[in-house]
């Protein structure tokens, strides 16, 4: 045990001294967290696919709970039910198009986490920052409950729960709790609790903050306590499915799973659910009552509760939908939190765009028209006008927006674009557009895959510290 | 070379506009009217107040920006607006943005005066170390401390280092342009 507190101090301070600009202590946050004692009582898995290259190497970490797949690297740092996910990660000869060049990718990217202690934290896509392309690195980092890091490089930085840092190179920077970051590249700022803000340079600004008194009914994070809300109270009400899913060793999910759709291992199904063709269900996504369309998908830390999914819809990560209808090609984006009632259906038209972070939780029905982009937080008919506006119109938009507390500068039509750009994106890499033959992704890859369980020293000096463990072909 | 010390160019703490902790922004602006009215009017006019301590000692300073600073509104609204420079949206949009705010929000008149009611020591700057100067220093030496730092003013100490006056940017420059024409004029 002593190593472990020795790595967790050593973490600590190399996160404080990147902060030190914005005097930030990570230390009363952080300290008692995650009981260290709870780093020794979980097995990590290592996912071995033919379609992925498999190289993992872990020194002087501890990866309790944690999953890896594809290229990954770990050194003095601690992973708390992580989930390393290098299914995208870019190969040996790709090319990477930034504005006018193309760089060849000279070797397999890999994630390279070092000094970082990442909890519940989920790592996806690829690095996006042209100076880094084989290396996704992760240095010198603190990330709490439900924290996103995609395809975002970054050295000393701390994430607050619920967090997501979204195809951003990030440098020395504090995201609040339930913020969200999408700006290609920042460095030393602080991002406030409850921000969501996407930003292409030269092209379009978008800004929204929410009140924080209401978003603190949702998730709340201070010092010396673990993180609260509702959105934390949605997922503890269920936690004893999951440990159900990883304490069995021999699982077979009782739906109907077509041959050209993937259900991970660790995901948990709840009856009556219906899942159609090319349809992704990642590890930790729960399903209960939930109809999913062909070409839906529900990734890590997603949960759908009697709710139904027309198809092609994207529910990317840590998103939440309970009692509702999405019509096809809805976009939900991470982490938001849709809740309907028994009662009072929230129903999503076609074609809509719920931005990454929105909150939707009503009392009564609420129908939100075909083509819309919510965003925000929304109770009731009148704060829905405030925040949405039909897509055909934010397209119209050439200068600037102000509605409500959200603010949007520059080119609508480039927003709305790069939007469904990255969705159609999203679909066809999961594999929502397979044929039979071509367009294959996710779903069709991630059907068969073998799990290595690695375990730490159980006693001693050494208690919950992973030996030093190299897999490879 | 300029063949002042600091303490010929200084303004005294004695001629400069002054008020006690605990006053109003109301009090300060009284004192800088009264102050101005009772200057060399053929100088400068005084442009701040200093802030003293019970022990008479100058704790912090109130300039002409200090004062417009207080009528801004401490809504949260208008908190938000301040901080959309570091997300990036253009200046035009963050006075549009503000104008709308402002024209939402209390008019002038009251902004002025809940402001006229607000303790100096609430919208007073305090001094660092950058900002002090001997008053047996060189003008040359004030002129790099004025421009290395970006300032209007030092405050000038004696050897005790109590702060015995002002030096005000404008008052150097006025000395820096009587020597430049001396020097024109000898050499012509």
């Amino acid at each position: 045990m002593k190593s472990l507190e020795n790595l967790l101090e050593r973490i600590i301070q190399k996160v404080n001294i990147n902060l030190r600009e914005l005097n930030f202590d990570v230390t009363p946050l952080v300290k008692n967290l995650i009981p260290l004692k709870q780093m020794g009582k979980f097995y990590a898995l290592c996912g071995v696919t033919p379609h992925h290259p498999l190289n993992f190497n872990f020194r002087r970490s501890s990866l309790a709970g944690s999953y890896f797949l594809g290229k990954c690297r770990t050194t003095n740092s601690l992973l708390y039910k992580t989930d390393i996910r290098g299914d995208e990660l870019k190969k040996k000869g790709d090319i990477f198009k930034y504005k006018e060049m193309e760089i060849r990718v000279t070797e397999n990217e890999g994630i390279d986490i070092r000094n970082s202690f990442l909890i519940k934290t989920l790592v996806h896509c690829y690095s996006h920052d042209p100076e880094t392309l084989e290396k996704f690195f992760i240095s010198n980092t603190v990330s709490t409950h439900y924290a996103n890091i995609h395809g975002s490089p970054m050295d000393g930085c701390f994430l607050g729960p619920y967090a997501t840092v979204d195809l951003t190179t990030t440098n020395d920077c504090v995201i609040g709790a339930y913020a969200y970051v999408q700006a290609g590249e920042i460095g030393h700022l602080e991002i406030e609790t409850g921000t969501v803000w996407v930003r292409s340079p030269g092209l379009f600004n978008f800004l929204y903050r929410y009140p924080k008194s209401r978003l603190s009914d949702y998730i709340h994070f201070s010092a010396g306590a673990s993180p609260k809300g509702m959105l934390i109270d949605s997922v503890d009400e269920r936690k004893e499915d999951f440990q159900h899913v990883f304490n069995v060793v021999h699982l077979d999910h009782s739906v109907r799973i077509p041959g050209t759709t993937s259900v991970d291992r660790f995901a948990v199904i709840k009856p009556e659910t219906h899942i159609g063709e090319n349809v992704l269900v990642a590890q930790r996504a729960y399903l209960q009552n939930a109809y999913l369309g062909k070409g839906a998908n529900a990734q890590e830390n997603c949960y759908i509760i009697n709710s139904r999914l027309e198809g092609f819809n994207v529910t990317a990560h840590g998103a939440k939908i309970i009692e509702a209808g999405l019509g096809l090609n809805v976009f939900v984006g991470f982490n938001s939190f849709l809740r309907g009632r028994p009662g009072a259906k929230l129903s999503i038209g076609k074609g809509c765009i719920i931005m990454p972070h929105t909150i939707i939780d009503i009392r009564s029905p609420l129908s939100i028209p075909e083509g819309y982009l919510v965003w925000g937080l929304v109770t009731n008919e009148a704060e829905l006008e405030t925040n949405s506006i039909p897509l055909a119109a934010l397209s119209r938009i050439t200068d600037s927006l102000i509605k409500g507390p959200m603010s949007f500068e520059g080119s609508g039509d480039a927003f709305v674009k790069a939007f469904q750009d990255r969705i159609h994106h999203i679909l066809e890499a999961n594999g929502a557009f397979f044929n039979g033959k071509n367009n294959r992704g996710h779903a069709q890859k991630n059907q068969h895959i073998s799990f290595n369980a690695i375990q730490p020293y159980p006693d001693g000096d050494l208690e919950g510290l992973y030996p030093t463990i190299s897999i490879l072909p | 070379m300029i063949p002042f010390k600091v303490k010929d160019v200084m303004v005294p703490l004695s001629e400069y506009a002054t008020v006690s902790e605990g006053a109003t922004l109301f009090e300060a602006v009284m004192a800088l009217e009264r102050a101005q009215e009772e200057f060399d009017h053929t100088k400068y006019r005084h442009r701040a107040i200093l802030v003293l301590n019970n022990k008479q000692q100058v704790i912090g300073k109130i300039s002409q920006v200090d004062t417009l600073r207080a009528l801004e509104s401490k809504d949260q609204n208008f908190e938000d607006v301040k901080q959309m420079g570091k997300f990036g949206f253009s200046s035009k949009f963050v006075r549009d943005l503000y104008k709308q705010r402002r024209m939402a929000g209390a008019s002038l008149n009251d902004l002025c005066t809940s402001a006229a009611r607000v303790k100096v020591e609430d919208c007073m700057q305090t001094f660092v170390e950058g900002e002090y100067i001997d008053q047996d220093a060189g003008l040359d030496t004030a002129i790099h401390h004025l421009v290395l730092e970006n300032l209007f003013s030092l405050l000038v100490t004696d050897r005790e280092k109590d702060i015995v006056g002002i030096l005000r940017l404008s008052d150097v420059f006025a000395a820096v342009f009587h020597a430049m024409k001396a020097c024109e004029i000898k050499l012509s």
